[in-house]
């Protein structure tokens, strides 16, 4: 080699590990058999390092991204060394096996080879339709524990050197209630991983591997500096923040920021619940990890050295670091609380870099029913769009993801009734008032399907209801989360939470999602600005004139 | 005289207006024009005749005229189409501002969603449903429509589009909306979603139909003004238009829905490699196109280049953007050309692009005040572009600014001016490589089965250096590599590609649905040209199916041979299960469902046919413009050979390490390699022992 380890090289090696992490990802995104992975893109795809550090990911979902290292560090620690082999492929799910989610969630995992040693690993994370369980989806309010909410995978090999073991192919598809789906998908992932694996060894072969081993060490180091430099800039100090929730529970975060470290305490909270809204320790460490990626810069890479400053503090059997057996089905909803608890803690210290509330909630939505065309079984599950934060010069944006999501697309209104074999009677903006300011928080969204047959369900978890998005600087509060469900005979009810509701021919289910909150005080919003918004008829003169002062 | 064939393509770039003329005359023999003039905004027509002009040429006694124009690009990034009126769907007007939701840049708090191209007052609803099979659940009410209209006019709208739920699958209720607005508004431009894609998702096929109109105007004029200023010069044909697909079409065609051009400048490229591939005998191309901002690449396999509608325009990392729904060459482009600029981040770390120092400053060696090192001051600092023939002799090298501009980048690097320079090309190199990997290796393609096709200004200069990275047969650089795109746009046939979605599980019954959506699709295109004076004899048609495996989502194309019966389900699932195979490295025993067809209707339009010259002596000494030592970057420094480009000679053959000098590009030939020039002036480089 003409040209080993010169900073150029390891550059150019760098800049492949993020194109192969890419690669694995639209391999996954065109195979996959479930809305929820291709369409909604409720996945993910990351490189580690030998030890499974975080190197590089592929673009989906930002809460995916700290999930994978955690991963393969648990397949490391489970497998003596030399019962890893070249061809193997790992399969986990369950929390307490490296799993960090829900078991619907789906990790495989491959170690990459090079000169008879791991260089690499290459995984994968994917939402899964049915892993068995109490109620169909696998997610159920009423779960208690977590043998209710599917089968668990506590990291063992489903390829052993190359050669499927269709026993444990046999073993999930069996436990699924929509094996076909299930099957498919996990082909799916197996084919990312080993995508990744090829190239990560075509890499190694190329540049040598000590060079490549190299480059990955440079490239944490790299995230590191990055994020100790952005450290420095932020206010130095202890922050803390009690929240009340929709359920009357309240939340506390302490951040204590220094020149070398980022503290987040959250070990003053309530103990676990005992329903499926805990969240796991490796769960809780994510959402620090993404409001403190948001904090010290989302322009440079996201691996293991851009979380070194980072320390969480969690009690065990608390509501943030739930026992090993407690259900974790709905734990998504608690982990999008504490990311915008730690958010709310320092936007008023740090305006700069982080806006008002958004809607703050996954929204997961789940609709089931028979298709009353093909007859088959469908089943919606999907996270929803809301309005964002305004921030000082700029209204939030109407109807994106939360910041649990990313790169997610939501469900066209053509593709949705062809597969699921129901009206979307609308789909639009909120205009419910909320969120008003200097600058507005952005629209949520309001989303109408009507069900065509009977014997269909809704399940649905939403936060941020009662406790609506939170402004800044004067702006209003952002206008809530909730489901509205209207019965084919008129009655009309709310929900915020709601498990297996029964639905029948020509029930409508309304979501709507919140607006932002607003940034600055209503009445100093330029003149010319309301008055589009009023052309627009995003507001009523009425309520322009009551918040705005028009 | 009269017996001579001249066929003229030129194109409107951002700066320049080039021209290609090719006359075939009686004997056989060819002679080959190209020109150049400025680009002549807002008059673009001025150009195009003052590059007539310039290369000799009459339009009285051209045969065939095609031309190229990013007017629809540039209306569309510069913002500057007309303001345009929505109607759809009631219960669906938010759908253009709510479009998919997703945050490409999701650790960035600061995210701006992109704005939609029609406001929200401007974007008004009508009742009336179609369902996804196609049957009408509610009849259309146009009784609001002549007060949405008035409420158009009165905010001053030049443009209508309309676009209705599920008009893929019906189109009924869309024509009625169509024919009321002209009824009621004859004067305005309008346009409806099933006049240009019948695929479903309805906020691409929305936000595709809104560009549409946004441009339409513009588009109508520019085309309108063309065409008047060549007739009155005596053309007796109007031009033909290239689009996005491969193809040209009528100007009428193109004034109508002008969207379907957006992105042909890099398709009559593409084109032109497939065809060149072809006439060379190598049907299977890695083709890249290396221009002062940008490199695009596209893979072209059995002679037949992949046209898909998943195109989007101002697609980021750090975007949404905005997604085009309409048949375009399947490419991948990134933000690496000529005059990419190179920088260190606050961590020491080089990068090259995507911003771009374009043609003012432009690199820092024009000596136009541009301080930043780019692509182009690292080669010629390398002595890969001769100093002393800078841009064909045209400009003079200021090689102080340069080395200024590549030492600053050094010192931040903390290494030498040189490796700098070599880092520079080498980053860039990377870049290119990793986005042509995403169209081959990524997709199961095995790089050594392909040639690599090098033009544009900068693709001759990088092609050896990727083409060794990724092991192809060998490397061509075709003669005139610096216009070939206009090359592309003589070869191309009348094409137009349809794309209708229809939901067929692979079982008994359905040979006959497939095929029954076939014909008419067929029906309809041959319907069209018929009507545009096209002879039905002359049009012939490809078909393709998209299929999937049950509840999947992505399609994989499957090229369909003869009249589809239930007997040929059999042949195509298995078609299907191989090429799914081959991209993705495993297949399932899984039911099997088309979701659309994809058909491609040609008609030969006088396209021309090549000739070729004499093999002559191998010796290619005559060429030869002497020696300079040139840096390899990975391979280190050498003596090169330096040959005149325009001297090169069909038979010629020499060896690496050398340069090829054209007005237009430079063809950087490492140690190693053997050259040979084929008896169409096309450059082959065969790479060392590999080849």
């Amino acid at each position: 080699m003409s040209a080993d380890a010169d900073p150029i090289t390891l550059e150019i090696i760098q800049n492949s590990l993020q194109s192969a992490a890419d690669e694995m990802f639209a391999a996954m995104r065109k195979t996959a058999m479930s809305s929820i992975i291709y369409e909604v893109l409720d996945m993910g795809t990351g490189i580690t390092d030998a030890e499974g550090r975080i190197a590089s990911s592929g673009a989906g979902i930002p809460a995916f991204i700290g999930v994978l290292d955690k991963s393969v560090q648990f397949i490391l620690k489970k497998f003596d060394a030399d019962d890893i082999r070249p061809g193997d492929v790992f399969i986990t799910n369950d929390p307490w096996h490296g799993g960090v989610t829900h078991l619907n969630d789906l990790v495989l995992a491959m170690p990459v080879f090079a000169d008879g040693a791991i260089i690499a690993w290459t995984a994968n994370i994917a939402h899964n339709s049915d892993v068995g369980g109490m109620a169909p989806g696998s997610l159920s309010g009423e779960a208690t524990e977590i043998w209710q909410e599917g089968l668990r995978l506590p990291a063992v090999k489903v390829i052993r050197e190359g050669v499927t073991d269709d026993a444990v192919i046999d073993i999930i598809t069996t436990n699924s209630r929509m094996p076909d789906f299930l099957k498919g998908d996990v082909w799916a992932a197996i084919a990312s991983v080993r995508v990744g694996a090829r190239r990560l060894q075509g890499l190694a072969a190329k540049y040598g591997t000590g060079t490549f081993l190299k480059a990955m060490d440079h490239f944490m180091d790299f995230g590191e500096r990055a994020a100790r430099a952005e450290l420095a800039q932020l206010p130095h100090g202890t922050f803390e923040l009690s929240e009340e929730q929709d359920d009357g529970r309240v939340f506390n975060v302490k951040v204590t920021i220094s020149a070398d470290e980022f503290l987040v305490d959250l070990r003053d909270n309530p103990d676990q619940d005992t329903g499926p809204t805990n969240a796991c320790k490796d769960g809780t460490m994510i959402c620090a990890q993404m409001v403190f990626k948001s904090l010290t810069g989302s322009d440079s890479p996201a691996n293991d050295g851009s979380f070194r400053p980072l320390r969480v503090l969690t009690r065990e059997g608390s509501i943030f670091d739930a026992r090993e057996g407690s259900a974790i089905g709905f734990y998504f909803e608690t982990e999008v609380r504490v990311y915008d608890l730690i958010w709310r803690c320092l936007a008023r210290h740090i305006p700069e870099r982080l806006p008002a509330g958004h809607f703050s909630s996954i929204c997961g939505t789940f609709i089931g029913g028979i298709h009353p065309d093909t007859g088959r079984q469908y089943t919606i599950i999907e996270p929803q769009i809301g309005g964002w934060g305004a921030w000082e010069g700029r209204d939030g944006n109407p109807c994106i993801f939360s910041g649990f999501h990313g790169e997610t697309y939501n469900t066209p209104a053509e593709i949705s009734e062809a597969r699921n074999g129901l009206f979307v009677d609308r789909m639009a903006l909120n205009t419910a008032p909320g969120g008003e300011g200097q600058w507005n928080g952005g629209r949520g969204l309001v989303l109408e399907y009507r069900i065509r047959t009977e014997n269909g369900f809704l399940t649905a978890g939403y936060t941020r209801s009662r406790i609506k998005p939170w402004p800044l600087e004067g702006g209003e509060e952002g206008s809530g989360n909730f489901v509205e469900v209207i019965k084919a005979d008129g009655s009309e009810e709310t929900y915020s939470f709601v498990s297996g509701l029964a639905l029948t021919t020509d029930d409508v289910v309304r979501v709507i999602t919140s607006s932002g909150a607003g940034y600055g005080d209503p009445k100093q919003r330029d003149r010319d600005a309301v008055r589009r918004d009023i052309e627009a008829g995003l507001i009523t003169e009425e309520r322009a004139r009551e918040v705005h002062g028009l | 005289m009269s017996e001579t064939i001249r066929r003229v393509a030129t194109d409107v770039g951002g700066t320049f207006t080039d021209l290609v003329a090719f006359e075939t005359r009686a004997d056989g023999t060819m002679e080959i024009v190209t020109a150049k003039s400025d680009t002549t905004p807002p008059d673009f027509e001025n150009g195009v005749l003052n590059v007539l002009k310039k290369g000799g040429i009459d339009p009285e006694t051209v045969t065939f005229m095609a031309h190229g124009t990013t007017v629809v690009i540039n209306a569309l990034t510069e913002r500057k189409g007309v303001k345009v009126g929505l109607i759809t769907t009631e219960g669906f007007r938010d759908v253009l501002e709510i479009a998919r939701g997703n945050r490409p840049d999701f650790f960035n708090l600061h995210y701006e969603k992109p704005a939609p191209f029609v406001p929200r007052h401007l974007r008004a609803e009508l009742p009336g449903r179609i369902t996804y099979q196609g049957q009408e659940r509610t009849p259309l009410d146009t009784s609001g429509l002549p007060a949405i209209l008035d409420g158009f006019r009165a905010e001053g709208v030049e443009a209508v589009a309309v676009c209705l739920l599920h008009a893929y699958a019906d189109t009924s209720h869309e024509e009625a909306v169509l024919a009321e607005v002209r009824r009621l508004w004859p004067e305005v431009s309008v346009v409806a979603s099933h006049q240009i894609t019948r695929e479903w998702r309805e906020y691409e096929r929305t936000n595709t139909t809104v560009l549409s109109a946004y441009v339409q105007p513009v588009a109508a004029r520019y085309l309108g003004k063309l065409d008047a200023a060549l007739k009155a010069q005596g053309l007796p044909k109007s031009p033909y238009i290239m689009q996005s697909n491969c193809g040209v079409d009528s100007l009428e065609a193109t004034s109508a829905v002008p969207i379907n051009m957006v992105e042909s400048g890099p398709a009559s490229g593409f084109w032109g490699a497939a065809e060149l591939g072809k006439l060379i005998g190598e049907p299977n191309i890695l083709a890249l196109d290396i221009g002062g901002t940008t490199a695009k690449c596209s893979l072209i396999e059995g002679g037949e280049v992949r046209i898909m509608t998943d195109y989007w325009i101002e697609r980021s990392r750090k975007s949404a953007g905005y997604p085009i729904m309409v048949p375009v060459v399947d490419l991948v482009e990134i933000g690496n050309g000529g005059g990419s600029i190179a920088w260190v981040d606050d961590f020491g770390k080089l990068h090259v692009g995507p911003q771009s120092a374009g043609a003012l400053p432009g690199p820092a060696a024009y000596g136009k005040g541009g301080d930043n090192a780019t692509t182009t001051d690292a080669n010629l600092w390398l002595g890969r572009i001769n100093r002393d023939y800078f841009c064909g002799g045209e400009v003079e090298a200021h090689m102080d600014a340069a080395e200024a501009a590549l030492t600053a980048v050094g010192e931040k690097l903390g290494v030498s001016t040189d490796e700098a320079a070599q880092g520079i090309v080498r980053i860039a190199n990377n870049n290119m490589v990793n986005a042509l990997k995403l169209v081959s290796l990524n997709r199961g393609h095995d790089t050594r089965d392909f040639t690599l096709l090098a033009f544009g200004g900068g693709g001759a200069m990088h092609a050896v250096a990727l083409g060794q990275e990724l092991q192809v047969k060998k490397v061509v650089v075709p003669a005139a590599a610096a216009v070939f795109s206009a090359f592309g746009m003589m070869m191309s046939d009348l094409r137009r590609d349809t794309f209708v979605t229809q939901l067929v599980d692979l079982e008994e019954g359905a040979g006959a649905l497939i095929e029954a959506t076939f014909a008419e699709a067929e029906t309809q295109a041959r319907a069209t040209f018929e009507a545009e004076g096209v002879d039905p004899a002359r049009v012939d048609f490809l078909r393709y199916g998209k299929f999937r495996y049950q509840n999947q989502e992505h399609t994989t194309e499957v090229q369909l041979e003869g009249e589809v019966t239930d007997a040929a389900l059999e042949k195509i699932a298995a078609d299907f299960h191989e090429a799914y195979e081959r991209e993705y490295t495993y297949r399932l025993d899984a039911p099997v469902e088309m979701v659309g067809v994809h058909l491609v209707a040609r008609a030969e339009v006088g396209k021309l046919e090549m000739k070729p010259a004499e093999i002559g002596p191998a010796d290619a000494s005559g060429a030869s413009k002497g020696r300079r030592e040139v840096d390899y970057a990975l391979e280190g420094k050498h003596e090169a050979d330096i040959y005149d480009g325009t001297k090169l000679a069909p038979g010629m053959k020499f060896t690496g390490p050398a340069i090829i000098e054209d007005p237009g590009t430079t063809i950087v030939i490492h140690p190693g390699n053997r050259v040979e020039i084929d008896a169409y002036r096309n450059v082959h480089i065969h790479l060392g022992d590999a080849a």
